[in-house]
């Protein structure tokens, strides 16, 4: 599955988005942050030329990428699903949500966080400030709020028709 | 009526949105496509999304909470004159201005908070109609930078973000400093779980922030600031960068403003998710492109900051409410607020409470007022347990403290913090041990690894908690908690290390019982310990629906159709995830 869903990169892509942020070392979580807006997840390869066409060195490319919570080493599945776990969200059952879609969409193994048919990605995410909507999930772009565990699956099952993707248990 | 003079206006936050204002918006524009709609941040009342307000052509105001798209036809037919107001939904109008809903904002005294929900964020006018840049457009014509400190002085606001360290105290130190580079950020890293102010302030109200940055700018002698933004809040990167461009444009910030000779610039660095970024030197690093971790002090930052020059990071609370101080003076901030505590402070309010959302008062308000008076009390009708204040550097308040006031010092008393302003509310479904675990691991995973206490110190106390949690554990084991928090406390090099171990103090100190009811009698009494308790079926109450086992992730459950009481769930197979509980129509299911 993760073969499929690997990006392929474009050096004159990233070598633009150089021109256009900077090459310099306060220029790395940016860069970082174009290549995941368009992949989705850091490619090897697109670290490799962050690290040759800048001032940025390897050490640091990777010290960033694994140091902040945002950034993907694995590829994605074509959405992404965060469930908040903010404090909020915590005690408001946002454990209960996660259970509920992790089983919609069949990703049994504990250390899976995307569908088997590359669909969608279950991300646990700090929180996101709707705490008083608590508990919470964004699917795609789309924040929802005041959800129960059967509430997140009507969700993600009007997501998953709008952008045609199969879910596993419907 | 004319519905060509209607001007609705829908509350657009990012709460706003999560419950459905996009369709509200949606179903306005199907139902009566001529009326005009503006959009505005979240006013604060997030218990009463999606809030639309609607000004009439006799310029009568009226203010729905709760709408959803199915309520906006009903709306719209009253204000073309037909049909009956939809009274459950009014929150205020001509004749409704007392609504005990409408006290929710009448209990507040709103001076960070004064603009949100009231002007569109995008627009630069809106700001202006409302004094916007009316304090920087004073000060660079009639004030000197000591005399701006000195205003600030007399106010005696102190850092919002959760330290609380004077601000002009702060500022002289930049000012102070030798160079002629240095640079002011905006720490809009809001990383707290349960605390979300600086995201609708920075949503709601940006050109207040910006505003702000450009005073405290003006009073260091900083040319050049950064606004540091979590990436979480979308967002808020979004009417934050449309506001920096639009002042530009107006010629409001840039190069020799109001032609003075001073000129302020801001940048925009989205943060990338890390909680200790939130600490000045762990920030700072994160915009030089760093990992970002703290560093010993001194040299402060005042001194030593952004790229070795002098640098001041303030909380965006704290910048929110500059322009409003230099507007109408420092002592009229001081009159508000207790002797060691001057002005107002906004709270987050969630968690089990019934009108959760953004509450500004006055410091020296009780906690209890807060939460009753505002709030509306307890959401599920369990009387309220405590309430989690500071978030993971902070710890819960248990009722009996309620009267606790609102006060630096008082709250530090507790074993609490002020902090960023979070109060997530507890009732007696919320299990103490659970959740000072909770926190636990959220400083764990959140701890950059520089201190050992900190990065194994955190892990330590995780595992023993979850040994808890489990059912696992002696008594001897809270010993073991008790010498770790006050090692990492110690050892510790920056604030979310020192303070990681104050949520299992807190909980440890008013909750002991819980604690040991988990380990002498392997029970969890609030039912939310997973190892601990069980899930079964009362027969008698079971109507045969079968929704527990469609729902059942694991297929635990059988039973036959249609057949009352016929469900049971198989124990060895059962995660005890709650999902059957959750669904239940006929409360069938009890969990021990």
């Amino acid at each position: 599955m993760s073969q499929a869903l690997e990006a392929k990169v474009e050096p004159e892509v990233v070598l633009e988005w150089i021109k256009k942020i900077g090459s310099d070392s306060s220029s790395t979580v940016p860069l970082l942050q174009a290549v995941q807006s368009q992949y989705g997840y850091l490619p090897r390869a697109a670290m490799d030329l962050i690290v040759q066409n800048t001032d940025i060195t390897g050490r640091q490319v990777y010290g960033v990428a694994t140091f902040y919570s945002q950034f993907r080493l694995k590829p994605v599945g074509r959405h992404i699903i965060k469930i908040c776990h903010g404090t909020a969200c915590h005690v408001s059952g946002a454990d209960r949500l996660n259970t509920s879609l992790r089983h919609m969409l069949n990703i049994a193994d504990e250390e899976q966080d995307t569908a088997e048919n590359g669909s969608y990605t279950i991300e646990q995410v700090a929180c996101i400030g709707c705490c008083s909507q608590a508990p919470v999930m964004v699917i795609s772009d789309e924040v929802s709020g005041n959800l129960t565990g059967a509430a997140a699956q009507r969700a993600l099952k009007k997501h998953a028709k709008k952008s045609e993707e199969i879910v596993a248990n419907l | 009526m004319d519905a060509n003079n209607l001007n609705v206006i829908v509350g657009e936050g990012t709460c706003g949105i999560a419950a459905g204002s996009k369709e509200v918006i949606e179903a306005f524009r199907k139902y009566a496509p001529e009326i005009n709609i503006r959009t505005v941040g979240c006013v604060g009342m997030c218990h009463q999304e999606v809030i639309t307000e609607i000004h009439d052509n006799n310029g009568n105001r009226y203010i729905y909470g709760q709408v959803t798209k199915k309520t906006v036809p009903q709306i719209i037919k009253f204000h073309k004159g037909e049909g009956e107001p939809l009274e459950e939904h009014l929150i205020y109008s001509p004749e409704k201005q007392d609504s005990h809903k409408w006290q929710y904002l009448g209990h507040q005294t709103r001076i960070a908070l004064r603009n949100v929900g009231y002007l569109d964020p995008t627009s630069i006018s809106d700001y202006q109609k409302r004094d916007g840049y009316k304090a920087i457009k004073k000060i660079v014509a009639e004030m000197s930078p000591d005399q701006v400190i000195e205003e600030i002085k007399i106010s005696s606001i102190r850092g919002r973000g959760g330290a609380g360290f004077p601000t002009h105290v702060k500022w002289n130190f930049a000012r102070k400093s030798e160079g002629d580079v240095k640079y002011l950020i905006c720490n809009g890293d809001e990383g707290d779980p349960g605390a979300f102010m600086d995201r609708s302030l920075l949503e709601g109200d940006p050109h207040n922030i910006i505003e702000g940055m450009m005073i405290a700018a003006y009073a260091i002698g900083a040319a050049r600031g950064y606004a540091y933004i979590r990436a979480e809040y979308p967002l808020a990167v979004k009417n934050f960068g449309k506001a920096i461009k639009d002042a530009h444009e107006l010629g409001v910030l840039g190069e020799n403003i109001q032609g003075s000779s001073f000129s302020f610039d801001i940048k925009i660095k989205e943060g990338a998710g890390a909680f200790v970024c939130g600490e000045e030197t762990a920030l700072i690093a994160s915009i030089e492109g760093d990992r970002g971790m703290p560093r010993f002090k001194p040299p402060f930052p005042a001194v030593k900051g952004l790229f070795g020059k002098p640098t001041i990071i303030n909380n965006v609370e704290t910048l929110a409410n500059l322009p409003w101080i230099i507007n109408n003076g420092g002592a009229a901030y001081a009159a508000y607020g207790t002797e060691d505590s001057k002005g107002t402070k906004v709270f987050a309010l969630a968690g089990a409470i019934k009108k959760g959302g953004l509450v500004e008062v006055p410091m020296g308000t009780k906690i209890r007022d807060v939460l009753e008076d505002i709030g509306g009390g307890p959401s599920s009708g369990k009387p309220f347990k405590a309430v989690q204040l500071g978030g993971p550097s902070g710890g819960c308040i248990p009722e009996s403290l309620f009267d606790t006031t609102i006060e630096y010092a008082a709250i530090n008393a507790t074993g609490a913090i002020m902090g960023s302003g979070g109060m997530i509310v507890m009732d007696g479904s919320t299990c103490m041990v659970d959740l000072a675990k909770y926190f636990l691991s959220f400083t764990q995973l959140e701890s950059c690894g520089k201190c050992t206490f900190c990065r194994i110190g955190t892990l330590r106390m995780r595992e023993l908690l979850t040994k808890i949690c489990d059912g696992e554990a002696e008594m001897s084991d809270l010993d073991a908690l008790d010498e770790l928090t006050e090692q990492i406390t110690k050892a510790s090099l920056c604030g979310l290390g020192q303070t990681a171990p104050n949520p299992v103090a807190t909980t440890l100190k008013y909750f002991r019982s819980e604690y040991e009811a988990h380990i002498k009698d392997r029970r969890c009494p609030a039912g939310v310990c997973k190892s601990l308790i069980t899930h079964t079926i009362i027969p008698a109450d079971c109507i045969g629906c079968s929704l527990c086992q469609i729902q059942c992730p694991v297929g635990a459950i059988t039973g036959e159709k249609k057949v009352k009481g016929s469900y049971t769930i198989i124990q060895a197979k059962c995660i005890n995830c709650g999902m059957c509980f959750e669904v239940c129509n006929s409360k069938a299911i009890q969990v021990k």
